[in-house]
């Protein structure tokens, strides 16, 4: 217990570590980055003037040290608060500034992208499980060279496309589900959809688009796995003492793929958010992934302070999802603790993206 | 001559055989291996030399506009028909579109035209073929670069380097590589688009080479510095150290040649990963310029970028646009990843996966 304790307190050092990191560097990185905040101020003017660049800065606070504005945004983010955006600043009577706060934006973005990671997520679960179990009983088999062909397929597809389709045939054509958009879980009666049945509605595409990408990966590391533990010795054992197929597998063959599937799922939540950008330009979501595109292609200038917002936040997933990750593992396995993490990396299919 | 035969069996057998024979010996009696080697080598030659023999042959370049080639709808002709080699579209006085003018040569479309500008859509996939292919290759190798030194510094020498070296790869594996990817390209692409070759190397794929390098080193170091960690310890290098070899020469010499299979085998898979990376990069709508094919700009062509993407439409898209750069694009992946896996399995045939 006690080392548990002490390996806990390891990792959320770690995480703590990695987050303000991040935020130092974004921080840095971004404000290095040449944006002319004023152009937001005044987004009509041609050329700005000397008094309006000095004005918008003063307004803004962009004129004050850096190391000020870095003390200050620690201090938003201590209340979960992101500031306000540059973007749609409004000036009024020459000194009064309306800025659009980027706590409400996010509040909506990301449910809808977590919605489309975790149900993506759980199908892919739901179908690489089963595959992966009859692939590996037999490797070289034709029922494996097909679900092993198929999964290939699914991966050079690239999700963009794949979305596109399935949103062409399933939406606009056949009207099976809503052809894009998302709806809140909850409901809301002022919204025009929410609910359960129409957030799902909305997300099947999304979430086939998403396992269909992952499918791959994680069939072919299940299939590994089981073929490793196929010939063990407790399994032999297993099947000495008379128990079924069925419980062989589901019992002692396919527990043991638990911990390196739950490793890899930790190493992927980022790339689980960048196939997002992809997935949500396809179904029209606005979610995390296009609140960052928007952030980086802005039309103006960098917004740089929307930038880090959205970078802290996935920051912010990645890290925490890394350490459920760590701590599930260590519950399950209290041997694994750092020596798999070490040995495993990120998959290829993180290429996709 | 029998007895030259017999010393030279008798002199293989003295001497054993070197790991590389093995392998070597190993792929070639492994059939799928050799399958996915013949199929990828076609896969080169075909990008590399196909464009301009079929070019040759047809009479056109994969440039040539033939505006006859789509109808009103913009919707390309299919494979295997002669289009009008015209170069403008004759309308008459109400605006509806004439035959062209008799006389006028046709050209023949072998897989059919690319889009409403009406190329040819075999010499865009070939030539396509060929930028995908440098650009996966040019990555592979910066990543090696950048890589390999960082994961024998750290699984080398250990201690706080190694700490230093995990943190910040644990860091930059946890974030969306295509978030910085797309905030890199779009910020750095005017100083690195212009550097290229010629029509041998053109403009803009060694920036995305070096973009897309230099955010996958870390697989490679990850998977170097693993490799080290168990290598430093071996008694050969402690033999070596006692006669007096340097740091330096035990890593060049007897460290670095160990590296090689694991890598080789990472490549093959990386090869892969970056030409669908290549895909991603296409549909943000960055990259290689516009004029050049690959097979991630033939497909953002028809289904837009994720700023503006498209749904399908059956009067104005053929599926052909789709079908023939995913084709090309799984053919090579498949082959590259069966021939990683052939070679993985004839450098450790003792490992089951």
């Amino acid at each position: 217990m006690k080392r548990m304790l002490s390996f806990f307190v390891r990792r959320l050092g770690a995480a703590l570590f990695t987050l303000v990191t991040m935020i130092t560097l974004t921080f840095v990185l971004f404000w290095l980055i040449p944006s002319e905040p004023a152009s937001f101020v005044y987004p009509t003017a041609q050329h700005l003037t000397d008094y309006q660049l000095e004005h918008a800065h003063h307004l803004l606070g962009t004129d004050r040290p850096l190391v000020e504005q870095y003390g200050e945004y620690l201090w938003h983010l201590l209340r979960f608060d992101f500031g306000s955006q540059w973007g749609g600043a409004q000036l009024f009577e020459n000194s009064k500034l309306t800025e659009v706060a980027i706590g409400p934006q996010l509040a909506s973005a990301v449910p809808a992208t977590l919605s489309i990671i975790l149900g993506g997520a759980l199908l892919v679960v739901l179908l690489a499980v089963p595959l992966g179990a009859i692939s590996g009983r037999r490797i070289g088999s034709i029922g494996d060279r097909a679900i092993v062909l198929i999964a290939l397929i699914g991966i050079c597809t690239h999700p963009m496309v794949v979305g596109l389709i399935l949103r062409t045939i399933f939406g606009n054509q056949l009207h099976w589900v809503a052809p894009g958009g998302y709806c809140q879980l909850t409901p809301d009666a002022n919204a025009p959809c929410s609910g359960p049945v129409d957030w799902a509605s909305h997300l099947v595409l999304p979430w086939i688009t998403f396992a269909l990408l992952f499918l791959a990966l994680y069939t072919r590391m299940i299939r590994a796995s089981v073929a490793d533990t196929m010939h063990a010795d407790y399994i032999r054992t297993a099947r000495a003492k008379g128990a079924g197929e069925t419980r062989v597998m589901t019992r002692h063959v396919l527990p043991n793929a638990g911990l390196r599937v739950l490793t890899m799922v930790g190493m992927e939540i980022g790339t689980a958010i960048g196939v997002c950008i992809y997935i949500e330009a396809a179904f029209g979501i606005s979610g995390l992934g296009s609140m960052a595109v928007t952030a980086l292609f802005g039309t103006v200038a960098l917004d740089l302070p929307l930038i880090l917002a959205v970078v802290v936040v996935i920051t912010a997933i990645v890290v925490i999802g890394n350490l459920a990750v760590d701590l599930l593992s260590a519950l399950i396995d209290p041997r694994a603790g750092d020596a798999l993490r070490d040995k495993e990396t990120k998959s290829l299919a993180g290429g996709v993206i | 001559m029998e007895g030259i035969a017999t010393t030279g069996m008798a002199a293989r057998a003295a001497a054993p055989e070197g790991p590389w024979r093995l392998t070597l010996r190993r792929i070639r009696r492994d059939r799928l291996t050799l399958a996915a080697a013949s199929l990828f080598a076609f896969i080169v030659f075909c990008s590399f030399a196909g464009g301009p023999i079929a070019s040759a042959i047809l009479g056109h370049s994969s440039t040539d506009q033939f505006p006859y080639a789509a109808n009103d709808n913009y919707k390309p002709v299919g494979p295997w028909t002669r289009v009008s080699t015209a170069s403008y579209i004759r309308a008459d006085d109400y605006g509806d579109v004439l035959p062209p003018p008799k006389g006028t040569p046709t050209t023949l479309l072998v897989l059919g035209a690319d889009s409403v500008l009406g190329r040819d859509e075999l010499l865009r996939v070939l030539d396509g073929g060929r930028t995908s292919l440098e650009i996966a290759l040019f990555a592979v190798f910066v990543s090696l670069l950048v890589g390999v030194p960082l994961g024998v510094l750290a699984g080398y020498f250990g201690g706080f380097t190694d700490t230093v070296v995990s943190r910040v790869t644990e860091t930059i594996m946890a974030f969306p590589l295509i978030l910085f990817l797309v905030f890199a390209s779009v910020r750095l692409s005017d100083t690195l688009t212009p550097i290229g070759w010629g029509s041998v190397v053109p403009d803009g794929v060694f920036a995305v080479a070096l973009l897309i390098g230099l955010f996958t080193w870390f697989y490679p170091a990850r998977l170097v510095r693993a490799e080290m960690l168990t290598l430093r310890n071996a008694e050969f290098v402690d033999a070596s150290r006692m006669v007096g070899a340097s740091t330096w020469r035990i890593i060049r010499r007897h460290l670095l040649p160990h590296l090689v299979p694991g890598l080789l085998v990472w490549a093959a898979i990386a090869f892969a990963a970056n030409i669908l990376l290549e895909v991603g990069i296409s549909f943000v709508g960055v990259g290689v310029q516009a004029s050049t094919p690959t097979w991630g700009s033939m497909l953002s062509t028809t289904w837009g970028t994720i700023f503006a993407p498209r749904t399908y439409d059956p009067n104005s898209y053929t599926p052909w646009q789709t079908v023939i750069p995913t084709l090309a694009i799984l053919l090579t992946v498949v082959a590259l990843n069966q021939l990683s896996e052939g070679i993985r399995r004839a450098l450790e045939p003792w490992s089951s996966r």
